[in-house]
């Protein structure tokens, strides 16, 4: 219904406006390629404004966020020296539980979400896509559902484990929200190899364990890190989950948020999100530009030997 | 393959324990009045259900449904149009393409809203680098959706381009040489392939702007309250049951969205 008016309205616009306009082949290059400028303009600006603020700010000689007063890296320098005059201890403290819940929730959900992945690839049909649905949850949920849900299963199993509420609340949280997009990057690697690798393996004398760590793990390899990357990334950033599960401990995201209203930041922490960006960053190249050397050195020996074959006919 | 099967048993489990027992306790909670979890002393009332109609949660959820909708249009118009724009680009590099919608996220969210809230301010950093007067929106409904938009807006090309990426570029051949303009062809073939990049797209952008409630809270000062700023201090003061009632009528919002999903994307595909 709704799909058919807008239609008809699109036509019409078509019919009675567009086509009346008439322009020239390079006219309307020219347009075409003002507005795809724009947009990506717009977009960049929207999705990096932020971001370039954050590393001003990190660079800025003057303390309060107001104005520039000249370059300076001892925002840098008080992240890593306790003998420096603006070194945050409680921040230095919320830096190091972040990175500690972040790689050990990276690091469990990468494993475990693989193999869940593996057994959830082998499953008929039916059940599959049923699984795969329970799966999205923690992705589609809102995340104070989330955080609330965790929150009160949490404290429900408070009379049984007392004082769980912090690090080990929040790295469970942490590894339920991470293992679902490992699960959903590895599963279209699984889908694209072939069973018979593993059967003709298995024949081959490997026992169904080794067979699996062997071949199928590294023929989904691409999958398992891209799931790494996303299970990082959503855990580092996170602050509703987080906030839900904390009890007293916190993150940085938490200590960001318990900020507003009473004091200024202080710019060392601009220095570490700064810090984080980057190394993030570099390690991507690096992953990127390895996996780019390799492949060309493989396509080059697929055309050489494409040719060879060429030359035997 | 078959025998791995056991492996997604334990997952099934687990995610059984954390996804349906909270809602269970939820559902209890909300029918009565406890003290914090704890049953004991909690008397059985459907008080919290009166309060649903109070004026403060209808103006929250009248404002969520507002700017989580306008949020959602938003990055619609921007987020196709570039994800068209790369798809249409053919970079062999996918791994480049996601670096540069996803570095965004490695910053924390709520130090990038700090940064935004700090550029809506007639005197910040950037207005002082270049030396200009800026303009203060900070405590407008335009600052609460610039937020939301720069955070959210990669959830939705991500999704839009993974399907419009897979599209096979021989239909659209077929669909010239059959005789139909390079509009058509996108409205009649491109835009309902892409429909279900959409849909994951909207719930991933509409479902965390109308339940958030940092990016309100830091750059509306507080003038507009949201649901997920409800749900919080419900929480916060140690209100759980109407705080679990407000969260379920979300779940019931979700169910209905994890349906849409269900049935366009069986296999999630497009979720990241």
């Amino acid at each position: 219904m709704i799909a058919a008016i807008s239609n008809k309205f699109l036509n019409f616009i078509y019919n009675k406006i567009l086509r009346k306009i008439k322009l020239s082949n390079r006219a309307k290059k020219v347009i075409a390629f003002i507005v795809k400028s724009l947009i990506i303009l717009v977009v960049f600006i929207i999705l990096y404004l932020p971001i370039l603020v954050i590393t001003i700010q990190s660079l800025n000689n003057s303390k309060t966020l107001h104005n520039f007063g000249g370059l300076t890296l001892k925002w840098y320098e008080a992240l890593f020296n306790k003998n420096s005059p603006e070194y945050a201890p409680d921040l230095n403290e919320t830096i190091g539980n972040t990175l500690i819940v972040t790689f050990i929730a990276t690091i469990v959900s990468t494993i475990f979400g693989t193999f869940i992945a593996i057994g959830i690839n082998s499953l008929s049909a039916k059940k599959r896509q049923r699984v795969i649905m329970l799966n999205n949850i923690p992705i589609l949920n809102a995340d104070i559902v989330t955080g609330i849900s965790l929150m009160l299963i949490f404290s429900a199993l408070l009379p049984i484990f007392p004082g769980i509420f912090g690090f080990t609340t929040m790295l469970i949280a942490h590894i339920f929200f991470t293992i679902p997009y490992v699960v959903l990057s590895v599963l279209p690697k699984l889908k694209e190899i072939d069973s018979n690798l593993y059967d003709a393996a298995v024949d081959l004398g490997c026992s169904p364990f080794k067979a699996l760590v062997k071949v199928i793990i590294p023929s989904i390899k691409s999958g398992i890190l891209s799931g790494m990357l996303l299970a990082f990334t959503m855990s580092i950033d996170d602050f509703v989950i987080s906030f839900f599960t904390a009890g007293s401990f916190d993150n940085i995201s938490i200590w960001v948020y318990s900020t507003i209203g009473k004091k200024s930041l202080t710019p060392v922490v601009y220095a570490y999100n700064t810090l984080i960006t980057l190394g993030t960053l570099i390690v991507l190249l690096v992953i990127n530009i390895r996996s780019y050397a390799k492949n060309k050195i493989i396509n080059k020996m697929n055309t050489r030997s494409v040719s060879y074959a060429k030359k035997d006919f | 393959m078959k025998k791995f099967s056991k492996l997604a048993l334990p997952y099934i489990i687990w995610m059984g324990i954390l996804v349906v027992i909270p809602l269970a306790i939820m559902l209890v909670l909300s029918f009565m009045k406890t003290d914090g979890v704890s049953f004991q002393g909690g008397k059985f009332t459907f008080d919290n259900f009166s309060r649903l109609v109070d004026h403060a949660v209808l103006v929250g959820l009248s404002n969520s449904l507002q700017f989580s909708v306008i949020t959602t249009i938003a990055c619609f118009l921007l987020g196709y149009p570039i994800a068209y724009i790369i798809a249409k680009a053919q970079i062999k590099n996918r791994f480049l393409v996601m670096a540069v919608l996803i570095v965004p996220m490695w910053s924390n969210m709520l130090l990038r809203t700090t940064a935004l809230s700090n550029i809506f301010q007639p005197n910040n950093v950037i207005t002082s680098l270049l030396g200009i007067q800026g303009i203060s929106i900070k405590g407008t409904k335009l600052a609460i959706i610039i937020g939301m938009i720069s955070t959210y807006l990669p959830f939705m090309i991500l999704p839009i381009y993974t399907v419009l990426e897979k599209i096979d570029p021989s239909i659209l051949e077929a669909s010239n040489d059959l005789g139909a303009n390079n509009f058509r062809t996108f409205w009649k073939v491109v835009f309902p392939i892409s429909l279900k990049g959409v849909a994951s797209g909207v719930i991933l952008v509409l479902l965390p702007s109308a339940t958030g409630f940092a990016i309100p809270k830091m750059l509306g000062e507080g003038k507009y309250v949201l649901i997920g700023m409800t749900i919080e201090n419900s929480f916060n003061n140690m209100n759980y049951n109407f705080g679990s009632l407000l969260s379920l009528i979300i779940i019931v919002i979700i169910m209905g969205a994890l349906l849409i999903i269900s049935k366009v994307d069986k296999e999630g595909e497009t979720l990241l």
